[in-house]
């Protein structure tokens, strides 16, 4: 903002106006902020869509789980398939199961333990999707206030350093430059404000998704548990 | 994420093409056109400052009192009247000098009267009476006196005789006031036992002593009398027709406080106390310049007293020079009052 342009106040006061009268560091800045506001607002977006998702696929499976279908053409139907979810973990189970029992497993307790990693292992990967991401949001929520207030600051600044130039404190001079500095705020906020809200609602929700996933491995380990003790006996009566 | 990109970015979009067209500028605070309030720097003196004039007379260009009767002009006089000392008292219309002739004839008027015609016959006796007195006393000068007496008596008829008018301004003036003063005195002094002694067989002679006294001191005392008129008012002349005013002129052709004001407070606007001066603030100037009638200096100003350091004398100066580039605003039917001007800076205050 150089004197000139405060020596004859901008009469037009619109956001556009503001912002196409604002210094390149404010500009830069409310530019980075609205790059961020459209990126917080991709994950949300696709957090909300993956989140749906997730839940109706959990719900879809435990039925299909508890409907007292065989373990065996569950696993065959659904092995053909991408999985999510339970059913990740599910297959991640069925296989290591498969592959010890195929080449005959020696150790029943060592069996046990191989599923439970395997299980472990498909919960983390699973909750590393739901979560990813999320961290980006709560970035944006707690930083970009401040950001937007650099943008101030730094508007407001070279505003008065425009005004000292033009010897006029006249409030029609004063006026845009503050405004316009003051717009770099409202961005921040702006950006901010939904990005704490999403980051909240979202890793409440990843959280719930992941004690159910839990639960279901913690169960499935149990099942599978029972059927390792079953099998032994059988082994042994043999 | 495409599908979230996609939408975010359109959502973006909707909104700011949407904000571009309905957030357009605010509408402008409607602010009447309000006229700025014009402040004049009234000058008080007005009020304070009036001319000498008649207060119940017409308004005229110029304030005159009531005219007065007597020609002659008496030196350094300030209250207008027709007396011969300048008394405080304003001058009044003579109704009362009736009724005080009424009641203080009487007594004065026989006693003069009388007076002449005794007093040189009567005298003999009276010194021998009198002249064991002055020898108590300490009044040796009433001895040549008797024949004083003589004179004013005559002096009086004379003047009475030739100003007719003349006799009420006297008969109030001498007959009260003696009569009354002399009396208690010589009942104080040791005169008291003599006369006992000496006046018991003629009470009238006893009059007539005390009457003796007054005419010692008569032309004494008519010499410190104040004979002007108490409704006479000052000595000052007046020839002008009456015209609004006041009992007397107050103050002259002087700046009022505000005009000074206003002068100082440009004089501050103009001053910048040179910063970081030792004792900045026990700098003080004094400086003298003269100023033409537009307002702006005529010649240089020129420092009067120093203040011993040439950067407060100079920033005085400057001080001077700044205001006269604007012009100094001041009221141009005084112009002599500040034709010249001598303003002392004083930084005290402005720490």
């Amino acid at each position: 903002m150089d004197t000139l342009s405060l020596a004859a106040p901008v009469t037009e006061v619109s956001v556009w106006a503001l912002f196409w009268h604002a210094g390149w560091v404010v500009k830069l800045v409310m530019i980075g902020l609205l790059c961020a506001s459209v990126w917080t607002w991709a994950i949300i977006v696709d957090k909300i869509i993956t989140y749906t998702r997730m839940r109706a696929s959990l719900n879809r499976f435990e039925q299909i789980f508890w409907s007292g279908q065989s373990l065996e053409d569950l696993y065959r139907t659904l092995s053909e398939r991408k999985t999510t979810g339970m059913g990740a973990i599910f297959i991640a189970a069925m296989r290591e199961w498969k592959k010890s029992f195929e080449k005959g497993a020696k150790s029943p307790l060592a069996l046990q333990s191989r599923i439970d990693k395997a299980m472990d292992l498909a919960l983390t990967r699973e909750m590393e999707n739901l979560e990813g991401r999320l961290g980006f949001l709560a970035t944006i929520g707690s930083s970009a206030p401040f950001i937007g207030l650099f943008g101030t600051v730094v508007g407001i600044m070279t505003s008065f350093q425009a005004i000292a130039g033009s010897k006029s404190t006249n409030l029609a001079v004063v006026a845009p430059g503050i405004a316009e500095a003051l717009l770099a705020t409202a961005f921040g906020l702006l950006a901010a404000i939904p990005a704490v809200i999403a980051y909240n609602k979202l890793s409440s929700d990843a959280s719930k998704l992941g004690v159910r996933m839990e639960g279901f491995s913690d169960e499935f380990s149990a099942i599978l548990s029972r059927q390792i003790d079953e099998k032994v006996a059988h082994q042994r009566a043999a | 994420m495409k599908t979230g990109i996609t939408t975010s970015v359109i959502l973006h979009a909707a909104v700011l093409t949407f904000g571009l067209f309905t957030l357009s500028a605010p509408k402008p605070y409607e602010v009447g056109d309000v006229e700025a309030l014009p402040v004049d720097i009234v000058p008080v003196q007005s009020i304070t400052q009036v001319q000498e004039g008649d207060k119940k007379a017409p308004k005229k260009e110029k304030s005159a009192p009531k005219p007065t009767v007597r020609p002659d002009p008496v030196q350094d006089a300030q209250k207008v009247g027709d007396n011969n000392q300048d008394m405080k008292s304003p001058p009044t219309p003579e109704v009362k000098p009736k009724p005080v002739e009424k009641t203080a004839e009487p007594p004065p008027a026989p006693e003069p009267v009388v007076k002449p015609a005794e007093k040189p016959t009567e005298q003999p006796p009276k010194k021998a009476e009198a002249k064991p007195e002055p020898v108590a006393a300490t009044e040796r000068t009433p001895q040549p006196q008797p024949k004083q007496e003589v004179k004013p008596d005559p002096v009086q008829q004379a003047i009475i005789a030739e100003n007719p008018d003349a006799e009420a301004m006297k008969l109030p003036e001498t007959a009260p006031a003696p009569d009354a003063r002399p009396q208690p005195p010589q009942a104080q002094t040791a005169k008291a036992p003599d006369r006992k002694v000496s006046d018991k067989p003629a009470v009238k002679e006893a009059a007539r002593q005390k009457s003796e006294d007054k005419d010692f001191s008569l032309d004494k005392v008519a010499a410190l009398l104040n004979k002007e008129k108490a409704s006479g008012g000052g000595a000052k002349r007046s020839t002008d027709e009456a015209a609004l005013g006041a009992d007397h002129t107050t103050g002259g052709e002087k700046l009022s406080q505000s005009e000074m004001d206003a002068l100082r407070s440009q004089l501050a606007g103009c001053w910048t106390i040179p910063a970081g001066v030792v004792d900045a603030d026990q700098l003080k100037v004094t400086v003298e310049f003269s100023l033409s009638r537009d307002g702006h200096l005529e010649g240089s100003p020129r420092v009067v007293r120093s203040a011993g350091s040439r950067q407060a004398d100079e920033s005085a100066l400057r001080a001077v020079n700044i205001c006269n580039q604007r012009g100094f605003n001041l009221p141009s039917d005084k112009y002599q009052t500040w034709a010249n001007v001598v303003v002392h800076f004083d930084p005290s205050d402005m720490f």
